[in-house]
């Protein structure tokens, strides 16, 4: 406990990232020029069936490790190597070090290799005496200055040329040019030359471990593995098992994707396949040696694990951190341990030990843009979920949070009582307008980067607001899943959808026993209390017959369709009643493209100028895109689309109150794109969304309006006659 | 039919020379074996080198191979781990090349081939007619027949690159600054 980083404490490391600008805006031309280049790669090829293919052939494998490491061991030792096993860091680092005693070793070279990382391999040979040399150009780098990586595949993204120049100075004792980077570059190629031509062992990590010929697959672009692997007389790998695959056919399915999906290259430019030990001919003075170090540290006890063993998936591309919103923002200094982005969330927990992880795994989103770039169809935000979960369940006491959300959610009465009772708590604060801009004292300065809005006076519940078509039967019955947003703070949202519906004819009811989605119960992990309410939710729309269930929150309606399966999985009885709920919901904009038969005609045309934001959990969770684009187009808008709309706006339910810092400066970025585009008015489909984005922009002292798709249809359309 | 195949060979063959390109490779035809020894030979004038690198090679090549070296430039065909230091260029045969990637599959278990092409300064390797597969795929039958060990086979797509300062694309990290891809014969 006493090594564990506080909230506190992690909260001070991260607004320390966040001041640093150059880091910000390098892994921002990153992520973009990544998401720019990435379709053009998998042009032709069929990503989601070579995912699949990806997901299958490794969970096939998982089971199997012990045998394909049974096979592996007999092929490469009947080619010469010799195999270990180390089943945890410790064992590791003693059997390379032994290896390196025996040989009588001084200097070694090293590839880059996360599993080396993993357990701290350098740490310790340099403990027992050994010249380690890094011999990867970024990994070089961060050991010139005692750093560790912050990206997998691109270890020294957070340092500047100038940085480099000036360390490289150091190392040549003459200045180097800061903008000649190819001059940068060959004084890493000359002085490391040295360094392969006088060592005498050279340590490798592997991408693959193939059984069934027992060859070690080695994917590269600088050509240093290779050197490594040729020129010292002692080549040691240490490897991963969860690196194995059955054969070459397994290797090609990962090659295919991998290069693709971190670099943006179709192959790297050396991938080099070693079968035990192939030394110099007969007769050469030489001999030679190579070991391959295979390592457990927790992997065979993860790949049992009914949830978790997904994680064994990753091929370590590092797309994952690539697209995180936060990483973009804070580097994987603060955004990992050893491991870093999303997957490095997870694997923390498992490598090195809750107490490494426990400020950590908070960090999270839950925006999907990682799942959404995963080749292995990893589900990184709910594993990150879980591992929170598995965090806070190692702890004798639950945060006070918890223990309140759990009580008042279950109780719809209580809960829906103190919303009412807070709506008029909060009137003081409000003054006259609709949003708070000074929060009482204990809660400013961190958490004063947007206004916050007023509850509603009269809940969207308390109003008499559906009324059945007149005259003829409905062409459609539909109940509205409000979600306490539309609710309790934006009825307005409500009621106008309510309007545009029946003006098509469309019947709908707003169930009053419903409740909260169940979403922030499990995003905190009360997995019993999002259940609970699920069930009172299913409950709720079971009395009436409706042909759809519409949301008006992105959110919730992504909860209800994709995480309620997930919640019951271990409850197959009550699967079809689940289904019956589930199938029927939708977002609004799927719902009013696909429903109301909207055409140019139903609207007055007036080209107004807008820009639309992106729900996460509407365009990456429900993978909604087109419709939401297609109703601003058919509505006569002039819809200018704003960078990167796609990317999370920091709300993120709880988490803008966990780490405000990180939820002010995305929203900061959001704003500003937005403000680029020139409209008055930000269209979404989120509730949350408009909270966020409409505080954050009444902060700025913007123009800039925000509301719901609903809302703005409504505007639209064109008046009936009176 | 004899029109056929070689179209397809030729729609191979381009889409091989756009994706070696792509990655900073030089490509070029070459009619026969003399041909491509003078053109490494040049190579290594044109960059001041005094040394080439001809491993893996059978006796008759290497015969021919001396007889056509100039006297400036040391040929040197074996035991490469006495001229670690000062091997210029290097000079190879694929066993096949991919289209898709413009990759070439070099077999390298006789451990002067890696020497050579990892230490070298320039790699000018020679692709047999006949040797162009569309893409990983159809390579795959062949790489697993070399994978019976012990074994050292290798994917070679592009000089040596990094971009690990700045994400800046950098050829010429620690392997070969150029890979010049000389198809023999075939094709034409």
């Amino acid at each position: 406990m006493a090594t564990s980083e506080s909230h506190r404490q992690y909260r001070r490391r991260l607004a320390a990232a966040l001041g640093n600008p150059f880091l910000s805006g390098a892994l921002d031309r990153f992520a973009t020029s990544y998401l720019e280049a990435r379709p053009g790669l998998f042009q032709g090829m069929d990503l989601d069936g070579l995912s699949r293919d990806l997901a299958e052939a490794r969970n096939a494998a998982l089971p199997l490790l012990g045998e394909l490491l049974e096979t592996f061991t007999a092929h490469a030792k009947q080619a010469g190597a010799k195999v270990h096993l180390a089943e945890d860091a410790r064992q590791a680092n003693a059997i390379i070090a032994s290896i390196a005693h025996r040989h009588g070793v001084r200097k070694i070279v090293k590839a880059k290799s996360m599993t080396a990382e993993e357990v701290f391999l350098n740490d310790h040979l340099e403990t027992e005496g050994f010249q380690v040399t890094e011999t990867d150009l970024g990994e070089w780098i961060i050991q010139l200055r005692g750093e560790r990586p912050s990206h997998m595949v691109l270890p020294a993204i957070h340092l500047s040329r100038e940085q480099v120049a000036r360390l490289f100075s150091q190392v040549t004792g003459r200045k180097e040019d800061p903008r000649d980077i190819q001059a940068l570059v060959q004084v890493a190629r000359s002085h490391l030359r040295q360094a392969f031509l006088e060592a005498d062992m050279g340590i490798t990590g592997a991408n693959f471990a193939i059984a069934s010929s027992g060859t070690l697959g080695v994917v590269t672009n600088e050509g240093n593995a290779r050197l490594v692997t040729t020129l010292p007389r002692v080549h040691v790998a240490l490897v991963g098992i969860d690196k194995l695959v059955p054969d070459l056919a397994a290797a090609f399915r990962i090659l295919r994707v991998l290069p693709r999906n971190a670099t943006g290259q179709a192959i790297s430019s050396y991938v080099t396949w070693i079968t035990g030990c192939p030394g110099p001919e007969d007769g050469a003075v030489l001999k030679k040696e190579t070991h391959i170090v295979f390592l457990d540290n927790g992997r065979r006890a993860l790949a049992r694990d009914p949830v978790f063993g997904q994680a064994l998936r990753c091929i370590r591309c590092g797309a994952c951190a690539n697209v995180c919103p936060i990483y973009r923002l804070v580097g994987g200094h603060a955004y990992g341990y050893v491991y870093i982005g999303a997957i490095g969330l997870v694997l923390t927990l498992f490598y090195h030990g809750i107490d490494k992880g426990r400020a950590l795994i908070a960090n999270c989103l839950n925006c999907q843009a990682c799942k959404s770039v995963c080749p292995a169809g990893i589900d990184l935000p709910l594993l990150i979920n879980r591992a929170h979960g598995r965090v806070l369940g190692s702890s004798p006491i639950k945060p006070l949070k918890n223990v309140l959300l759990a009580s008042v959610l279950r109780d719809r009465r209580l809960f829906h009582f103190l919303l009412r009772r807070a709506s008029l708590a909060q009137r003081p604060l409000a003054r006259k307008g609709p949003l708070i801009r000074h929060l009482p004292l204990f809660f400013s300065g961190a958490h004063g980067f947007r206004s916050l809005p007023v509850l509603a006076a009269t809940a969207l519940r308390d109003r008499k607001v559906t009324h059945p078509v007149q005259g003829k039967e409905p062409v459609l019955r539909v109940g509205l899943f409000a979600g306490c947003l539309v609710d309790f703070v934006y009825p307005e949202q409500g009621t106008a959808f309510i309007e545009l519906a029946q003006r098509f004819g469309v019947r709908v009811a707003l169930p009053l026993e419903q409740t909260c989605c169940g979403l922030p119960a499990m995003m905190m992990t009360e997995y019993e209390t999002a259940r609970a309410v699920a069930l009172q939710n299913l409950e709720a729309f079971s009395a009436d017959r409706f042909d759809c269930i519409v949301a008006l929150c992105a959110s919730c309606a992504s909860h209800l369709r994709e995480n309620l399966p997930i919640l019951f999985r271990d409850q197959p009885d009550l699967a079809p009643r689940l289904r019956a709920f589930t199938e029927k919901v939708l977002d609004f904009s799927s719902f009013a493209a696909k429903f109301l038969g909207l055409s140019s005609r139903s609207f007055r045309g007036t080209a107004r100028k807008v820009t639309y934001h992106a729900p996460c959990h509407l365009c990456r969770g429900l993978k909604v895109r087109e419709e939401p684009r297609w109703l601003l187009r058919t509505a006569g808008l002039d819809y200018v689309p704003a960078r990167q709309e796609e990317v999370c706006c920091g709300f993120a339910g709880s988490y803008s109150v966990e780490f405000p810092e990180v939820s002010a400066r995305l929203l900061q970025l959001k704003c500003e794109d937005f403000e680029a585009t020139g409209a008055r008015l930000i269209v979404t489909d989120c509730p949350g969304c408009v909270l966020q984005l409409r505080g954050g922009m009444d902060r700025r002292g913007s123009r800039m309006e925000v509301r719901h798709m609903a809302q703005v249809l409504a505007e639209e359309m064109v008046r009936p006659a009176v | 039919m004899a029109a056929a195949i070689n179209d397809a060979e030729r729609r191979l063959m381009d889409r091989f020379r756009e994706a070696a390109l792509a990655v900073q490779a030089q490509v070029r035809q070459v009619t026969d074996m003399e041909e491509a020894f003078r053109y490494a030979v040049a190579q290594t004038r044109r960059h001041g080198g005094r040394t080439l690198a001809v491993p893996g090679w059978d006796p008759e090549s290497r015969l021919l191979f001396s007889k056509w070296c100039p006297e400036s430039i040391g040929l040197l065909t074996s035991r490469l781990r006495q001229h670690a230091r000062d091997i210029h260029t290097a000079f190879t045969c694929a066993e096949l090349g991919i289209a898709e990637t413009g990759t070439l599959l070099l077999n390298s278990t006789c451990e002067d081939i890696r020497l050579a092409t990892t230490l070298a300064e320039i790699h000018v390797a020679v692709l047999p007619a006949g040797g162009l597969r569309p893409d990983l795929a159809s390579v795959e039958r062949h790489v697993s027949g070399r994978l019976e060990g012990p074994g050292y086979f290798a994917f070679i797509t592009g000089p040596s690159r990094t971009a690990d300062i700045e994400r800046v694309l950098t050829i010429g990290a620690h392997g070969p600054r150029e890979l010049h891809i000389l198809c023999l014969g075939g094709g034409t």
